[in-house]
């Protein structure tokens, strides 16, 4: 199913979705960026510029709490979130590195324990993806097999036309039965074309050539020589669509608090470090090869997807301008020498 | 992240004409330490793969000097790379280092705290008309407008007390004091906004430490926010922890740091940790005298005292 | 010889760090003269002031204080001989730092008081907490302590209410 919608019934739609008490979560400019945001009105939406942040968020929020304790003489009383109160979303003006990377997720919080908190809240949203028409140097979906203007992940998906306005396609039953609840914004596809999508620098990389250096070289001195480099932020895995490391932390007194999961890094020191003192990753290039590894090679093994979209964030933003696009290129060319 | 640029000075390029003859001269002095064997090698800046960009490069052969570079994009203070967070590359032996002077501030700072000597290190310093600041787009020049905004105020384009310096500069842009005004408007403002506004910020941070990780002074093997038996700051995400992190931070840093703005640039979310550093920095100077310069300090102003320092909060 | 205690609207919390050598021998010695002063100031006591961390000021305000008071030896009467000196420069620091990020400097004071100066302590602490009960609860620190980033709000009244009441 195909129709087109105007920018200005675009931003009605969510005031709609919105009135029916909903949440929508979209680009925003927010000062000096844009982020994925819930909108109070249409009008805040922002479609511009590819958030700084990946809307994963919307389905593995930042910090959550997962429960709440309380002890007194009687023991101690255990407090449940019930993901059932986890409001109905339409994450809309999502790109398709981010709209694609909860379908990538979805086997992991579903594996060997169904992680509710996760799998209620993708339950419970409508992605909303729009092509790119732009892309900058960063950008490499195509590299990594996706593209600007991929569907997947998406339950509608939105193509901007030349004279303004967007081409609707319906991509699943799910984006098909918003479409028809909110037919009235819609219209029939008119001859009106669309943009060109963006075409990224990146050349399409050889995953399963990658994939196969990978499986021979846990041990290289690539990765002491990438991450001499590396100063172990988590910016990289922050800004991350398909980074999904957690820790969980309890927050309170002992008669008290919170249990919270929360996002954590690969990068961090912390990250594996023992109750004992004993570090497994005590060194930085092991905790870097770890994210190449998981990336390219561990998730792949398990669940037969590449944990990389290829929206570039950690490009843009790793302080001392790691490229995990150029190192790709440099395992690829490996391969081709040996 | 510098948003107030826009609203100064008719955006004008910066000469950078002389970034050229600095890359060669760097190439030169790096090729010929590392031949005669005087150091193991040299920590300097070379291109990124992207157009325009550049990222930290460790050299440790002569051959591999030509690929030493200085432009505009050179943001990094690479005396991160001789702290202790980062000990691997000094044991290697006696290292050179590219410096711009505001990373040679950082450098004496660290030699003042013992955490480096200056026999260790050989300094290539450059003469700096500014770099680019955060959001600057890679390809486009060094600009007026998207010069940092440390840049504006720099005070060290062509340092002193190094072992070389490397490139002149011809007459620099007089720039507008970005930060100093936003600093002067903030100080204007009631306590209670100073409040709202730092909430905002702080309740963007995502707790990705990169503040810390890119701070030379950050260089504690155990941060005492990473604790959690006693816990002093709550790790998690929230607005509360991240208030709490970035006033210890500020705390941590005081009278110590060498205000290279490192932590602003480094924070994906754009919070403006610099004026916090800056104003922290302005406050000792007021109190104490102290100021971070070139050279080395035996004691910061908080590691020492006098019997007569204001005490006119104190009842 | 008790005064009838008047009632009022709000009772402040105010923490009070004290040296153990000079404060926290003072307010001993208000105690033991039965001098009167309001029960609103918790004591805690360190080896020295110079041991009183900034981040317990922090943390004081996060866990709900309304006021801070950290108390300490004359200037010259430090038991380890500069440990005072030494704090001095360092709240000097620390009050400019929370002023600027928005902590109203009227709650959180500083005093020397020597073992011998229990008046003096009923008279800071008095003020104080008048001062501070005028000025109303703190809730900045308390406000921050129940926001959430958008994404881990929670919508239920009930987990509200649980978590809303987690000190």
């Amino acid at each position: 199913m195909s129709k087109t919608i105007t920018e200005q019934n675009l931003r009605l739609l969510v005031d709609a979705l919105l009135k029916e008490g909903g949440r929508v979560v979209a680009p925003k400019l927010a000062e000096t960026m844009t982020l994925y945001e819930p909108l109070a009105t249409g009008q805040e939406l922002d479609l511009t510029k590819l958030p700084r942040r990946s809307s994963k968020e919307t389905f593995f929020p930042l910090c959550e709490t997962i429960l709440t304790f309380e002890r007194d003489e009687a023991g101690v009383r255990v407090g449940d979130v019930d993901p059932a109160s986890f409001p109905e979303t339409v994450l809309l003006g999502a790109r398709p590195c981010d709209a694609a990377a909860p379908s990538i997720l979805d086997a992991v919080f579903s594996w060997d324990y169904n992680d509710e908190f996760y799998l209620e809240r993708r339950r419970k949203t409508t992605i909303i993806g729009l092509a790119c028409t732009t892309a900058d140097d960063a950008c490499f979906c195509t590299a990594v097999g996706l593209s600007p203007a991929d569907t997947r992940g998406s339950d509608l998906f939105l193509t901007p036309l030349e004279g303004g306005g967007y081409a609707c396609q319906a991509v699943t039953d799910k984006g098909k039965e918003l479409m028809e609840k909110q037919a009235q914004f819609f219209s029939d596809a008119g001859s009106e074309k669309p943009l060109a999508p963006a075409e990224p620098a990146g050349e399409p990389l050889d995953l399963g050539k990658i994939k196969s250096w990978l499986d021979g070289n846990f041990e290289n001195p690539l990765w002491t020589k990438i991450a001499d480099l590396c100063v172990g932020c988590g910016a990289c895995a922050f800004l991350c669509p398909a980074c999904h490391c957690f820790d969980i932390s309890d927050e309170g007194t002992e008669a008290k608090g919170c249990r919270r999961k929360h996002w954590d890094a690969c990068g961090f020191g912390k990250f594996t470090n023992h109750a004992s003192g004993h570090n497994p990753r005590d060194v930085q290039p092991q905790r870097y090869r770890n994210r190449i590894m998981h990336k390219f090679k561990y998730y792949d093994d398990k669940f037969g997807r590449t944990l990389c979209t290829g929206c570039g964030r950690c490009i843009r933003w790793c302080p001392v301008g790691i490229d995990i696009a150029a190192i790709l290129q440099q395992v690829e060319a490996k391969v081709e020498v040996e | 992240m510098n948003n107030m640029a826009q609203k100064i000075e008719a955006t004008t390029p910066i000469d950078t004409s002389s970034y050229a003859s600095a890359t060669e001269a760097i190439r030169a002095e790096a090729a010929r330490l590392l031949t005669e064997g005087s150091v193991t090698a040299v920590i300097g800046y070379r291109s990124g793969k992207r157009a325009g960009t550049a990222m930290p490069a460790i050299v440790t052969s002569p051959e591999k000097a030509a690929e030493l570079i200085f432009s505009p994009s050179c943001v990094n203070n690479l005396a991160l790379y001789l702290t202790k967070a980062k000990k691997d590359i000094r044991k290697t032996g006696k290292v050179a280092i590219v410096a711009k002077g505001c990373d040679i501030k950082a450098l004496a700072g660290l030699m003042g705290e013992s955490q480096l000597k200056r026999e260790e290190v050989v300094i290539l310093a450059v003469a700096c008309a500014g770099v680019k600041g955060s959001g600057a787009a890679t390809g486009e020049p060094l600009t007026t407008a998207n010069i940092a905004r440390k840049c504006r105020e720099c005070t060290v384009h062509t340092p002193q007390g190094a072992d070389s310096v490397a490139g002149s500069l011809s007459t620099l842009p007089e720039l507008a004091p970005l930060e100093a005004e936003e600093l002067a408007r903030l100080e204007a403002l009631t306590p209670a906004e100073r409040w709202s506004f730092w909430k905002k910020h702080f309740s963007r941070c995502v707790r990705c430490l990169a503040c810390r990780q890119v701070c030379p002074f950050c260089y504690c093997e155990q941060c005492m926010c990473d604790r959690n038996r006693p816990q002093a700051v709550e790790t998690t995400p929230r607005p509360a922890g991240n208030m709490a992190w970035h006033i210890v931070r500020a705390m941590h840093l005081s009278g110590r740091c060498a205000s290279c703005a490192e932590c602003e640039r480094a924070c994906p979310m754009d919070i403006p940790l610099n004026l916090l550093n800056r104003k922290m920095a302005q406050e000792l100077k007021e109190l104490y005298g102290h100021e971070a310069g070139l050279k080395p300090k035996e004691k910061g102003p908080l590691a020492e005292y006098r019997e007569d320092d204001d005490q006119s909060f104190i009842k | 010889m008790h005064a009838t205690k008047q009632q009022h609207d709000f009772e402040p919390k105010i923490v009070s760090f004290v040296c153990t050598w000079c404060t926290y021998a003072g307010a001993d010695l208000a105690g033991t003269s039965r001098m009167q002063y309001p029960a609103n100031v918790r004591v805690i006591k360190f080896p020295c002031t110079g041991r009183i961390d900034p981040v317990f000021i922090l943390k004081a305000f996060q866990k709900g204080a309304d006021g801070v008071l950290v108390s300490g030896c004359h200037p010259g009467d430090c038991h380890y001989m500069a440990g005072n000196f030494h704090a001095r420069r360092r709240f000097a620091a620390f009050r400019k730092l929370l002023e600027f990020v928005g902590v109203d400097l009227a709650r959180l004071e500083f005093s020397w008081v020597s073992a011998a100066e229990g008046g003096k302590w009923v008279e800071v602490v008095t003020g104080l907490t008048e001062s501070i009960r005028a000025m109303g609860p703190m809730t900045e620190f308390k406000e921050l302590k129940t926001e959430e980033h958008w994404s881990g709000q929670l919508e239920t009244a009930e987990l509200k209410e649980a978590y809303d009441s987690i000190p």
